[in-house]
């Protein structure tokens, strides 16, 4: 049973595109060779795998043709399409058709081979010629060997600078061939020995996340150590980090040391080279920072007047006295006012345009060197946050009232410049904002009045609840419309409808709201204005409405206790429909009815719209 | 400009006796391992363009107009279209107004030089004759970590994108490559690979100096003493001087000029107009002219225009257009 190499070799692929030839491959061996590699190859420069033990030749495949019954009308045009005469084909299950016999498997490899480089789909795809395949980056070689027969192609090629063509002698023989080359084709070793140098090193970090990336980086790691001058600690260090991570996917080590992954070279010409590189780059970046210094971060959210938040939103001298504002209303103390007229300042600043992904942590880093206390540098460190749906909270007081207030603040301007999003479009990250300002409310315990919210962005924030809490939707609907008074009494009332659900309690509240909004609800413009005791005339009437004068309803208290308080409604109302016409034929009294109906429907609705809740 | 930022800026630019000593350690042992004499900036660019027109190249000379990089050179953006081939190699001078620093950061600058070279179509060896390239610069291939690292570059003023690299040479930048796709928003009929050598760059590389400043441009003459007075002073137009009202004019007036063109069939002089104009609204940038919307407005209008010229080129050449993206 042969074993069969095909080894793809291209220009340096994109990480993201090895890791889609690493999910497609498989498949595609599947779909175009009938069996799964054995082993994945995956690099910058190639992609391919081995299968072993394959069939000498393709399957049998039978071909079915016209019903047997048909014979006389069919036979002789499927026979002539397939190159056979009639009395060869073959009955089978009551249909005729011809046994196609499998093939060698040296003769269909091209072909099959051709369909596999041309199988793959990449997110970011070009084309480089008029063979019309299109690929992550040019194909320039394509290598196949059934064990040590070559089907497609000459040779492969060793590491881009150290070796040029390489032989390999079999299929089996692929890997260490390759290896003597300087190539590690196993994604998965060339990791392990980047750990592993990592590791002899040690104390690295990878906070950005690049491992994944620097994997295929590289056909050869090596693992060097390096270290730039004391004098760069002098920045702010997510810059630094930054710096390493995102600019030149070095791993930090402690204080002044890096390690960077090299694809070769020699080790002392290649770490002097990236260090000079990284200190170049802190260089740079410490210019930035010491104008930014010497301007201050006072005399930078001064300059604000003219930075413009966004188009018809005025400036972000506008948008931090606009935050100031609900920083007030949402409680916050002086840390928290404070921390809202320095928040933007580092829109200002040049380190913030250079390094926009730290904006607030760079805003944070120049109040604490102007000497503001923590509780102030903290809050505009954390304004962003969340600043995705499951990322960290702040974990600051102020920064909690900071990050909500902004983001009310983003979602009230842009829903009033007309900015609500629409299907997949959020330019504005509202969706984003409101998630977080809902995740301030149940996680963070921070209140915020519902009041503090206009009607259409209340509407789309209280949206997310639905999505955001462990209930069903029509709860959440249910406690959207009680009298809770702030986002996080809201979710809490949801979560108890549906906790006390199954209660008679419940039951009882739930058939009377339901009663009173089936026959009124519909009716309300036919109400009174107000409930007339004096046109109450059966017993019934007048006891419902003795009832609903004594039941205890607190929409904000707890629920329990407020459904057995509405519950004792319930037989009251079932005696008023069984004795009270409530379409009386005098247009008072029947307006009176609905009117009583009505207050116990809005009684019980201040725990919420039972009318949401399927039974 | 308060004298402290002047000072502060100085200080980093003048380094201390113990700096000076880590850099030479650098440098020394940046020479040892490597070229065996470094080349000065004019030698390096000689050595490119000897390269180049060896291979075949047309070498070109730099246009005439601000451009804000190589690739808008009609030499580039509208010989990469249509389906003759093409090589062309060329020094760019490319002038960003937003990068200045008033001569002051020595890393950051709003006019600097770019090698460009197109090869289209782009030959299966390209990227072996990029290396080779700078082999000829003197650079041992085998003894740094040399890179290929993603870049996918986009120009929305241009309509253009393509796929490519930044090239790294022991973690330096020191070329961009792209293998065009769309220009004008015109798929490429052969795909051109350009690539765009950073010129400062690759002379820190190779001489082992830290900033641009520094660098030998001639024997005995700097790169500072060539252009630093020169950054101070654009600088000084491009962020305070440049005038609002007569720029925000002057790029109507380009807009129509260059619609006229095209209505009377002048693709080439056509493209001149998209180029002022793409000049005029980086200067309006600089001078913090534009709000966020306003900008994106701005790149619309200049990109299509660059449509219109590119549509018109392939027209006026007898060329069926390709259709549009």
């Amino acid at each position: 049973m042969p074993s069969l190499l095909l080894e793809i070799g291209a220009e340096e692929l994109p990480a993201a595109a090895c890791r889609e030839a690493e999910t497609q491959l498989p498949d595609l061996a599947r779909a175009h060779i009938g069996a799964a590699p054995s082993q994945l190859f995956v690099g910058p420069r190639r992609v391919g795998f081995l299968i072993n033990d394959l069939a000498e030749r393709t399957a049998d495949e039978w071909v079915k043709g016209p019903p047997e019954n048909l014979r006389d009308k069919a036979a002789a045009g499927f026979a002539k399409k397939h190159g056979v005469n009639v009395e060869e084909l073959e009955l089978r299950d009551g249909f005729l058709g011809i046994t196609v016999p499998g093939r060698r498997l040296r003769e269909v490899l091209p072909e099959q081979i051709d369909r596999i480089v041309r199988g793959f789909s990449f997110t970011r795809s070009m084309r480089w010629d008029e063979s019309g395949i299109r690929f992550a980056r040019p194909v320039r070689w394509v290598l196949a060997k059934l064990d040590d027969e070559t089907i497609v192609g000459e040779t492969s090629f060793g590491h881009r600078f150290t070796h040029g063509a390489v032989a390999i002698p079999s299929a089996a023989g692929y890997v260490n061939a390759l290896r003597a080359a300087d190539v590690e084709p196993v994604a998965e070793e060339r990791r392990r020995e980047i750990v592993e140098g990592l590791d002899a090193i040690g104390g690295w970090s990878d906070p950005g996340g690049k491992l994944d990336e620097v994997v295929h980086l590289v056909e050869k790691p090596i693992v060097l150590e390096g270290r730039f001058d004391e004098r760069f600690l002098q920045l702010p260090e997510r810059v630094i980090v930054t710096t390493m991570q995102s600019h030149q996917r070095y791993f930090p080590i402690e204080r002044t040391r890096f390690a960077v992954v090299s694809n070769g070279g020699e080790p002392e010409v290649v770490i002097a080279g990236h260090t000079q590189v990284l200190e170049a780059r802190l260089e740079d970046a410490t210019f930035t920072f010491e104008r930014d210094l010497a301007t201050g971060i006072d005399a930078l959210a001064e300059r604000l007047a003219s930075i413009t938040f966004f188009t018809g939103a005025g400036s972000f001298a506008e948008k931090a006295a606009r935050v100031a504002k609900l920083v007030e209303r949402l409680g916050g103390g002086e840390a928290s006012l404070e921390a809202a007229r320095l928040a933007k300042a580092d829109q200002g600043s040049e380190l913030v345009r250079e390094f926009p992904e730290l904006e607030g942590y760079i805003g944070a880093e120049y109040a604490r060197l102007a000497g503001y206390p923590d509780g102030v540098t903290k809050a505009i460190e954390e304004q962003y946050l969340p600043d995705s749906s499951g990322g960290p909270l702040p974990q600051t007081e102020p920064g909690k009232v900071l990050a909500a207030a902004d983001k009310l603040d983003t979602l009230q301007t842009a829903f009033e410049l007309g900015h609500r999003p629409s299907g997949s479009r959020d330019p504005y990250g509202l969706r984003r904002a409101a998630i977080g300002l809902v995740r301030l409310a149940l996680e963070g315990g921070l209140t915020i009045e519902r009041d503090l919210l206009q009607r259409e962005v209340g509407e789309f924030v209280e949206e997310r609840l639905e999505s955001l809490l462990d209930v069903p939707v029509e709860y959440v609907r249910a406690a959207r419309a009680s009298s809770a008074p702030d986002l996080g009494a809201v979710a809490r009332r949801a979560q108890e409808l549906y906790r006390e659900r199954e209660t008679p309690a419940f039951e009882g509240v739930y058939t009377a709201y339901e009663r009173a909004h089936r026959l009124a609800g519909k009716a309300q413009d036919e109400a009174a204005e107000q409930l007339d005791r004096a046109l109450l005339v059966e017993d019934a009437e007048k006891a419902l409405a003795e009832a609903l004068a004594t039941v205890a309803i607190d929409g904000n208290g707890d629920l329990q206790a407020a459904l057995e308080s509405g519950a004792e409604l319930a037989p009251v109302m079932e005696r008023f429909f069984d004795e009270v016409l409530v379409m009386a034929e005098d247009d008072a009294v029947r307006a009176n009815r609905l009117r009583l109906l009505l207050d116990v429907r809005d009684a019980l609705g201040a725990l919420g719209d039972f009318s949401q809740i399927p039974r | 400009m308060t004298s402290e930022v002047v000072e502060a800026a100085a200080r980093s630019i003048d380094a201390t006796a113990e700096e000076q000593a880590t850099r030479s350690h650098c440098e020394a042992s940046l020479r040892k391992c490597d070229t065996p004499e470094a080349v000065n900036y004019q030698e390096m660019i000689i050595a490119l363009e000897r390269y180049w027109a060896d291979y075949g190249c047309v070498l070109a000379q730099p246009y005439h107009t601000e451009l804000a990089a190589g690739t808008m050179n009609p030499n580039t953006f509208l010989r990469s279209l249509g389906p003759k081939p093409w090589n062309v190699a060329y020094v760019e001078p490319v002038i960003r107004p937003l990068d200045g620093r008033y001569g002051e950061n020595p890393f950051r600058f709003q006019h600097y030089f770019q090698y460009q070279v197109v090869l289209k179509p782009a030959p299966e060896d390209v990227l072996d004759l990029y290396w080779a390239s700078l082999e000829a610069l003197g650079i041992d291939l085998r003894k740094h970590d040399m890179r290929l690292v993603e870049d996918d570059w986009e120009q929305p003023t241009l309509g253009a994108w393509g796929l490519g690299w930044e090239v790294w040479c022991d973690g330096m930048e020191i070329t961009q490559w792209t293998y065009f796709q769309q220009l004008g928003g015109f798929d490429v009929e052969l795909v051109p690979a350009e690539m765009t050598y950073g010129l400062e760059r690759l002379a820190m590389f190779l001489q082992g100096k830290r900033t641009a400043f520094e660098l030998e441009w001639a024997p005995g003459v700097t790169w500072g003493e060539v252009y630093r007075e020169a950054e101070r002073e654009w600088s000084r137009y491009n962020f305070e001087e440049a005038p609002v009202e007569v720029l925000t004019r002057r790029f109507q007036e380009h807009e129509a000029e260059c619609r006229h063109l095209l209505e009377v069939g002048l693709p080439i002089p056509a493209y001149d107009q998209v180029l002022k104009c793409s000049h005029t609204f980086n200067l309006l940038d600089a001078r913090g002219a534009l709000s966020v919307t306003e900008r994106a407005a701005y790149i619309g209008r200049v990109r299509r225009l660059a449509r219109g010229v590119a549509e018109a080129y392939l027209e006026a050449q007898g060329e069926n257009a390709v259709a549009a993206a």
